[in-house]
């Protein structure tokens, strides 16, 4: 019943450098391999989480070359030499940020798979606000946009909390970008 | 799930990535931002041998003036688009609908040439490139061709792109003066795939609109251009009324989020809130 | 207002959950789903994967290790050549890398022999029968004085069937196993779930060890919503190919594969009898359920359970059929039951304040029951007229004009809609430990799951409170069956009966007591058997309303939500923090089933078609707009020594009701479906 050919290829090596919340590695992987299983499975950083794979939920969100990215859409290989941050690299000697600060002020998270992703979207938001970079929120896409409540909405929707914890996120990320 | 086993090759040049397209002959993808393709190879719905990435090309991601058009570079990222001057200043309908592909993080990644190659008619940017009748930039080792967006988008998931063939830009014209620009897209969620998208700009002539640039996402195996809808404009119809010819000569899906029914209907809806939204600027 | 114990954990990423142990010589799993939905299996060709550089090993029923049969059928993984539904675990691959166990899981060949498949449910089914007891151990049917006649004789009569389709839980976390087995015969399980006590002893009985041979670790996990409540097929699965191998299996299930192997809500079709006078008052109320099940596991949703107990009637009676299909196997979602049933009961009394002219508020305050009507006993606290008259107060329900259809801004229809909402308030026997170190601090010991629910934070508060002390001198360890034995995090039950076992070790350790600590520090130990099971008999439930306002879009039929307030009766509650959290993401699960939340089976193929999160759609973060949750003060002492209730679940029960009660007020047509979709909506306007 099954028709996939029976000689698949055989796995394709490459070796790349990695430089992760600071610190750079020398990294042999599979071509397949995405930069979230890298991260995950060679590099021991399990912060970047993995819900759906496919770039559906956002719980893989890094910060890559200083964008939000999803960790399980980038193939590893094509990165090499890139700078990633991962939430384990926010804070910065054990001192936490504005963000992580008000998403535990606001209850922000539950369960708590979905928000290191949350953590380095809505940091890149405070950056993308700063740069006056347009959302579909955007009244005027001309003008600088406002953190306002629809903002910060439409700008967090890629990554899905499904304990609902929206509420406090929006808060949380109001706050922070008004700071 | 993980994508079968591939040679993974990433190309310095223009040139080089040519080559590396003919050598590799029909068994090669070209991967650029990958959010499209990702997906694609992890389900196993793209099983290339090789996989060219262009990510190296950087002489591909700028944005340039060309007298009576914009070039955009193929690899310009979502993102790019968005902030990019001469983007902002001359194809603001490109701003409003990038704006609403997917969400931030695929932004990042996702390419412009990218979203039109892949020629989805569910994605946001076809119907824009086909609205504003821009024209795609082919190359090959046989030489250079330009492609209008018209010709561009074949049939569902195909381009006229030849396997030899690398879409290096994207040329669009600039409006002139007086033109208002929206991109109204209908989705279930915040990020979820279009169900229906109109792009439009329109120019008013006398408190009315005159010169009307419609085209429609997901409502058929490419994206449509509403030439009935423009020519009741031009005719001197009411919004409404062109609104009502939207869905003519499409062959909209039924999938789990609509009927080709409720999308024939939203085809009407959005095309009028899009052409009143856009000619109250 | 407490922050999450392990919150600054949670923030930076150091939080571990079941996959992220660092262990030597992992190797990995994939599993093969069946292709079909029903039929044998003729042969499993493992050649080309076992060929394939760094397979392993293939698990499938010719040579996967026997297991002792279970109650739950889904538990049997590769026990049979049956194959039960599409999307079973029919195989598996373990390899050394992850890239190639999925690359040879492709290349594992089964050959069926296919059946004609039964998948879609009905209501006039020949296959449908009453369960000997519906999810909760409770009777299938129940029936007092002559509900046919009273309803027949009604002045006022609702006769209306609702329907809810199949929903998935999906917690962000996918369900995971790393599974090893120590070279003493110990099998070690780091493992989502809720509930590590039970966990062990199932996998214990499956695998012919006793209990203290397994262990399970939990420390954190990433959702369940009732989905990680019983173990599923991949933990067992883990566990064969981590005794095939002799290495430490990894297994995360993934996304697609989750739709048929780690339950969902079963669709329901539920007919709603409601007969009343012209004043709205309640003479008969029967309520009939029908649900699916699966060919390898039983369970059968209580959706009629709460008309059971809800309003006062004289003439009432509730019903549950099921049917074996050949599908995926059904099992917990958030509030069981109550859900699906109070959307169908919920809605009716909407249909009732309609037909009557009584508010939708009125209408529920002169139903109240002052004990619980079937069973006759009191009620431990029911506060739910002080929900209704709060949310009522505070969402400005008193200016509300009762006519449908008559809102307008533009091209949107605005209404407001109330439903009710109730869940039981169990306690269930447990153990824990407290214990005095010499340094001045407390550790405090119980086998409890943190599912996101704030249960760790929450039994801390509760245990500084029993050991008068600060809440930072209290160490909480849960999350290990190594550590007393706990119920699941299910059935609003944990926090409860978690929480009543930490009190009494604390106040036995309080009583050991006297003065110096010595240097291995002072132990006590409570088992809470006999005073969970002699507790005076009342009926003890958790009761709220749910206020939600809608904008109906008249050109798409899209519904949006732009307020809703939910106002709680539960008892004490202990950490108002992380209980809004809880409330609010219940309702907002609501908002998903209510517009948006579907799986679609395919009657040709014997599966859901939308089994990812790009075509399930729940809702993101701008799809929630303004939401909040209030509590009324409720002091009850018959529940446990904490005066509390749960509150995990209630916050979706009835929210659903009160969004398609609002667009009915918004539109005038009545929504029985769910999800209301654009398209349906539209139909309608």
């Amino acid at each position: 019943m099954n028709s996939v050919p029976a000689d698949g290829p055989d796995p394709v090596r490459a070796e790349i450098t990695l430089t992760v919340n600071g610190s750079e590695h020398r990294l042999g992987i599979d071509t397949r391999a995405s930069l979230l299983d890298t991260l995950r499975e060679d590099l021991g950083l399990t912060g970047a989480k993995k819900g759906c794979d496919h770039g559906q939920c956002g719980a893989c969100t890094v910060l890559l070359d200083g964008r939000r990215v999803n960790a399980c859409l980038a193939l590893a290989v094509a990165h090499d030499g890139a700078d990633v941050v991962t939430v384990e690299g926010l804070a910065r000697d054990g001192r936490p940020t504005r963000l992580q600060e008000a998403f535990l002020a606001h209850d922000a998270l539950q369960c708590g798979y979905c928000t290191p992703g949350q953590l380095c979207s809505a940091t890149a938001v405070l950056d993308e606000l700063g740069r006056g970079l347009p959302s579909a929120a955007t009244p005027d896409p001309a003008a600088e946009p406002v953190p306002d409540d629809a903002e910060i909405r439409e700008r967090m929707s890629g990554n899905l909390c499904r304990c609902g914890a929206y509420a406090g996120i929006v808060a949380a990320v109001r706050e922070a970008a008004r700071a | 799930m993980i994508p079968a086993s591939f040679d993974y090759v990433r190309p310095e040049s223009v040139d080089e990535a040519l080559e590396a397209l003919t050598d590799a002959g029909e068994d090669a993808k070209i991967i650029a931002g990958g959010q499209s393709l990702m997906p694609l190879l992890r389900m196993r719905l793209a099983m290339p041998d090789t996989l060219i990435d262009l990510d190296r090309l950087d002489s591909l991601r700028d944005v340039r003036d060309d007298g009576d058009a914009i070039v955009i570079g193929a690899l310009a990222t979502h993102h790019r688009v968005l902030r990019d001057p001469l983007v902002r200043a001359h194809a603001p309908l490109l701003v409003r609908a990038t704006a609403k592909v997917a969400d931030p993080a695929v932004r990042h990644r996702g390419t412009f040439g990218g979203a039109l190659a892949h020629a989805d008619p569910a994605s946001d940017l076809p119907a824009v490139a086909v609205a504003l009748d821009a024209e795609l930039l082919a190359r090959s080792a046989r030489g250079e061709r330009r492609i209008p967006a018209a010709d561009f988008f074949v049939d569902w998931m195909t381009s006229a792109l030849e396997p030899d063939e690398l879409l290096t830009g994207i040329r669009v014209p600039k409006p002139g003066e007086g033109w208002g620009v929206h991109y109204e897209k209908f989705h279930r969620t915040a990020q979820a795939w279009a169900i229906v998208g109109v792009a439009c700009a329109v120019r008013r002539d006398d408190g009315r609109v005159g010169d009307a640039r419609v085209a429609l996402t997901n409502m058929g195996p490419v994206p449509v251009r509403c030439r009935a809808v423009e020519e009741a404009l031009a005719g001197g119809a009411a919004i409404r009324d062109a609104a009502e010819l939207a869905a003519e000569g499409t062959e909209p899906p039924s999938d789990l989020d609509g009927s080709a029914e409720y999308r024939t209907h939203l085809a009407a809806v959005l095309t009028a809130r899009a052409l009143a939204a856009a000619a109250a600027v | 207002m407490t922050d999450r114990l392990e919150g600054w954990e949670k923030v930076t990423g150091a939080a571990r959950y079941a996959y992220e142990y660092p262990l030597e010589n992992v190797a990995y799993l994939a599993a093969v789903q069946a292709t079909v939905a029903r039929g044998e299996i003729l042969a499993v060709d493992a050649e080309a994967a076992l060929g394939m550089p760094g397979v392993l090993a293939v698990l499938s029923g010719g040579n996967a290790p026997r297991l002792a049969p279970v109650d739950d059928g889904e538990l049997a993984v590769l026990q049979s050549r049956r194959v039960a539904y599409r999307g079973q675990f029919v195989a598996a691959v373990i390899a050394e890398t992850p890239e190639t166990a999925a690359e040879a899981a492709r290349h594992v060949r089964v050959e069926y022999a296919p059946e004609a498949a039964d998948v879609l449910l009905r209501a006039d089914h020949e296959g449908l029968y009453a369960p000997e007891k519906v999810n909760g151990g409770f009777p299938a049917d129940t029936e007092s004085g002559d509900p046919d006649a009273a309803f027949a004789a009604s002045a006022v009569r609702v006769d209306a069937t609702y329907t809810t389709p199949a929903e998935h839980n999906n917690p962000m976390e996918p369900h995971t196993t790393v599974a090893l087995w120590e070279d003493d015969g110990t099998l070690v399980l780091y493992d989502s779930n809720q509930g590590p006590s039970a966990v062990q002893s199932t996998l214990a009985e499956v695998f012919g060890l006793e209990p203290a041979q397994v262990r399970v670790i939990s420390e954190h996990v990433g959702g369940g919503f009732g989905s990680k409540g019983t173990p599923r097929p991949n933990v067992v699965l883990a566990a064969m190919a981590a005794r095939v191998t002799g290495r430490p299996v990894k297994f995360a299930v993934p996304r697609r594969q989750m739709w048929a192997t780690t339950g969902y809500r079963t669709p329901t079709i539920q007919r709603v009898r409601l007969g009343a006078g012209l004043d709205g008052r309640l003479d008969a109320v029967i309520h009939e359920v029908v649900a699916q099940t699966s060919a390898v596991r039983e369970f059968a949703e209580q959706a009629a359970v709460p008309a059971r107990m809800m309003y006062r009637a004289a003439n009432r009676r509730t019903r549950h059929r099921i049917v074996r299909l050949d599908v995926p196997s059904p099992s917990w979602m958030r509030a069981p039951g109550e859900t699906p049933g109070m959307f169908a009961l919920e809605s009716a009394m909407d249909e009732l304040a309609v037909l009557t002219g009584v508010d939708p508020v009125e209408l529920r305050v002169r139903n109240d029951a002052p004990e619980d009507p079937e069973s006759g006993l009191p009620f431990s606290s029911r506060n739910l007229v002080a929900c209704l008259r709060e949310g009522a107060a505070r969402f400005g329900w008193d200016a509300r004009d009762p006519r449908p259809g008559v809102r307008r801004e533009g091209r949107t229809l605005l209404g407001t809609g109330v439903a009710a909402a109730t869940y039981p308030a169990s306690t269930r026997p447990g153990e824990a430990v407290a214990r005095a170190e010499p340094d001045g601090t407390f550790t405090v010991r119980v086998a409890a799951a943190d599912i996101g629910t704030g249960a760790r934070t929450a039994l801390a508060v509760i245990a500084a409170d029993a050991l008068k002390t600060d809440l930072g001198k209290v160490r909480m360890e849960i999350g290990d069956s190594r550590l007393p034995r706990a119920v699941v995090a299910g059935g609003s039950a944990g926090t409860s009966s978690w929480g009543t076992a930490v009190v009494r070790a604390c106040e036995a350790l309080l009583v050991r007591l006297n003065g110096e600590i010595p240097p291995e520090g002072v132990e006590a130990r409570a088992s809470t058997a006999d005073e969970v099971r002699s507790r005076q008999k009342y009926a003890r439930h958790a009761f709220g309303a749910h206020f939600a306002e809608v904008a109906v879009d008249l050109d798409t039929g899209e519904v949006r939500v732009p307020r809703m307030l939910g106002v709680f009766a539960a008892g004490r509650i202990i950490n108002p923090k992380a209980a809004r959290s809880q409330f609010v993401g219940g309702m907002t699960m609501g908002i998903g089933m209510a517009l948006l939340e579907e799986s679609i089976m395919d009657e040709a193929f014997g599966d859901h078609v939308n089994r990812d999160l790009a075509q399930y759609h729940v809702p993101t973060c701008a799809d929630i707009r303004k939401i909040d949750a209030v509590w009324v003060p409720e002091a009850d002492p018959h529940l446990n020594p904490m005066g509390a209730k749960g509150i995990g679940e209630i916050g979706i029960v009835g929210a659903a009701a009160a969004i398609a009660n609002a667009v009915h007020h918004a539109t005038g047509a009545r929504f029985r479906d769910l999800p209301i979709t654009p398209a349906r909506v539209l139909a309608e306007l």
